[in-house]
């Protein structure tokens, strides 16, 4: 026994990719039973990107997290409309895991989601507007400072404003400082937003 | 300093938080360490378990459930645990404490509220330092 | 002929998402000044007066030869024998005792250096195994190594090495695994006939498809160039590549923790790698 030069391609019979690489093989691939034929099916689905819909389906019943994880990055990598509309759906999901890979897809297609973060920002569910402002984190849009500081002046939510000061820190400008105090003045009880206004405060005067 | 310091693991993805929790427990005289997601606690984990664990929910990679599951089937020396969250929702506390947290509250967190709770969890009747004296901020 | 002598901004913008499409390199503004100037010395070369007409051959070529030698060209194949040791004694002392002792057949083990750059990595590990798997009797090991540039492969496969890519190795080891030629040194036949070279784009689901059946998978310095969706893809295409169990190991500044969640982190006393969980599938 000894080292061995390999023919570098894996011998394999079990091919999980037997079924036609076409798109009405790869959706139907989607839903074998087998999680190795389900990842190659999501992984090869990148090149229709008609089959955004068929996707988000299966992320919608989709119990295995590997499987999960590669339709999320085939779904970023087409990341159009439509895949935006599927991902903004899974914020509203019951299950933790699953909302949570969907604002970091989210956060990797900047330019797609701009246009739907007005509605996600007035969403009546406080978790969908916490959720929206996870994103704005990645967003490099003009808009950003303007959409956190309508939160911190109008949102009634302690932790819709919180999750947006921590967010100010970072790209918040001379505008914001106005709101910034206003918040202070709206939660003046309330250590933690007092101590965040205050850290993003000293944050833009260091600039 | 003769003691060796409790360690603590503040794990959150938003920095501001961290910050925030840290000061608090440094102030009384814990040694914080921090990690952005679950995964990245289970990697400090993994060098060296810790007293006790401040834990959010919602984190990419792996979030305060998964992490919290993953850290209980561990074969190493357990702590408690508590989660911080801004879902009130009953389904999520119950889904902490089947995961395997000791104490679920929900944000923003009030300094005296986390410190007493710390305090209660690791058995001390005192913070190992005075909070008020020489707070840094 | 006059000599193309510039690149706008909106050209640099451009190649910049096109490369990144298709390596997962994406370079940083930072990065203006080289490659602005790897990109003028191809299209001197090919002859292409203007960017529109050298980025028209790259993107339309069916033979894909120019945008090989742009990627040889834009590459960084910085490596040297035995760097990150630690991680090849971890391999010896640890991750291969958990696979063999796990093993119903004895089908080979597979390792898989990618990148390979000149080949210092997958030479180190054959070195490893040789000198300090006492295993190896009773067990055969496949390594195989691949990289995107085609020149820096061909590299490895000849195996002459500077003074400086062999300095951290112990003298014993060189005189027996190299043979001195003037200023260089020569891999031997051993080390030669242990590794498998391969060209991989590890962007490429194609490429990788190939590359399957792996206990132990070495990806180091690479998805450090990477963006997020990239670093994503890649993480995900390694854990199809690898057999449950199966390890990989990343560079020291790269942790798979901000990349993805396939992987578990497993602690061993040499190193830090992560694990595609026993009984997955
Ligand atoms: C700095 S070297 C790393 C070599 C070795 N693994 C080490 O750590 O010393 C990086 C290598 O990555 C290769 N590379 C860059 N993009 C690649 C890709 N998309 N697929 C495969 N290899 C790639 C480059 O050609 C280069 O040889």
């Amino acid at each position: 026994m000894a080292l061995k030069k390999a023919a570098a391609q894996a011998t394999t019979t079990d091919d999980e990719r037997q079924r036609d690489r076409d798109l009405d093989g790869l959706v139907l691939a989607l839903a074998d039973a087998d999680p190795l034929a389900r990842r190659w099916a999501a992984r090869d689905l990148v090149a229709y990107p008609t089959a955004t819909t068929a996707l988000i389906a299966q992320l919608m019943v989709e119990s295995e997290p590997s499987v999960m994880e590669v339709i999320l990055t085939t779904l970023t990598r087409i990341g159009d409309e439509q895949a935006v509309i599927g991902l903004v759906q899974c914020l509203r999901s019951e299950d933790a895991m699953l909302r949570n890979a969907a604002i970091e897809a989210m956060k990797l297609l900047p330019d797609e989601v701009a246009p739907m973060m007005g509605r996600l920002l007035a969403d009546a569910d406080p978790d969908v507007r916490i959720f929206a402002v996870n994103v704005l984190e990645s967003l490099r849009h003009p808009q950003v400072e303007n959409w956190l500081l309508r939160v911190i002046t109008d949102d009634a939510h302690i932790n819709v404003c919180a999750t947006a000061v921590d967010l100010l820190g970072e790209v918040g400008s001379e505008v914001a400082v106005p709101a910034l105090r206003a918040l202070k003045q709206r939660f003046t009880e309330e250590p933690y937003i007092q101590f965040a206004a205050d850290l993003a405060l000293k944050r833009i005067a260091a600039g | 300093m003769g003691v060796t310091l409790k360690r603590i693991l503040v794990i959150d993805d938003a920095a501001t938080v961290r910050l925030y929790h840290r000061g608090i427990l440094e102030a009384a005289g814990f040694a914080v360490s921090e990690a952005i997601n679950g995964l990245e606690a289970l990697e400090r984990v993994a060098e060296a378990p810790f007293d006790l664990y401040v834990v959010d929910i919602n984190m990419p990679k792996l979030d305060g459930y998964g992490f919290l599951r993953e850290l209980r089937s561990k074969d190493i020396p357990q702590a408690p645990a508590i989660m911080v969250s801004t879902e009130a929702a009953a389904n999520d506390q119950k889904l902490a404490y089947v995961s395997g947290a000791n104490l679920y509250l929900i944000k923003p967190v009030r300094p005296e509220r986390l410190l007493a709770h710390v305090l209660t969890l690791l058995g001390l009747s005192v913070a190992p330092r005075d909070p008020h004296q020489g707070r840094h901020q | 002929m006059m000599e193309p002598t510039t690149i706008s901004d909106d050209e640099f913008q451009k190649f910049r998402e096109f490369f990144y499409r298709k390596t997962g390199i994406l370079f940083e503004d930072s990065k203006r000044y080289f490659v602005d100037k790897r990109l003028l010395e191809r299209m001197t070369l090919t002859a292409c007066e203007t960017f529109r007409s050298y980025f028209t051959m790259l993107r339309f070529q069916t033979s894909g030869e120019e945008l090989q030698a742009l990627i040889n060209a834009m590459t960084v194949n910085e490596t040297y024998f035995f760097r990150e040791e630690y991680q090849f004694q971890c391999l010896v002392n640890s991750m291969l005792e958990e696979i063999v002792a796990q093993r119903t057949t004895n089908a080979p083990i597979r390792i898989w250096s990618v990148p390979s750059s000149s080949g210092e990595e997958p030479y180190s590990i054959a070195i490893y195994l040789l000198e300090y798997w006492p295993h190896l009797t009773r067990w055969d090991v496949e390594i195989i190594s691949s990289d995107i540039d085609t020149q820096i492969l061909n590299q490895a496969r000849r195996g002459l090495y500077t003074p400086r890519a062999v300095q951290h190795l112990p003298a014993s080891l060189l005189k027996k695994y190299f043979q001195r030629d003037g200023e260089y040194y020569q891999i031997g036949t051993e080390l030669r006939d242990a590794v498998e070279f391969t060209r991989v784009n590890v962007s490429d689901a194609a490429d990788m498809r190939l590359h399957r059946q792996f206990d132990v998978i070495f990806c180091r310095n690479l998805l450090i160039y990477f963006d997020d969706l990239s670093r994503k893809q890649t993480a995900e295409s390694f854990y199809d590549a690898l057999n449950p169990g199966g390890f990989v190991c990343l560079g020291h500044s790269e942790s798979m923790s901000r990349i993805s969640s396939l992987f578990r982190v497993r602690k061993f006393p040499e190193a830090i790698v992560y694990q595609k969980p026993w009984g997955s599938r």
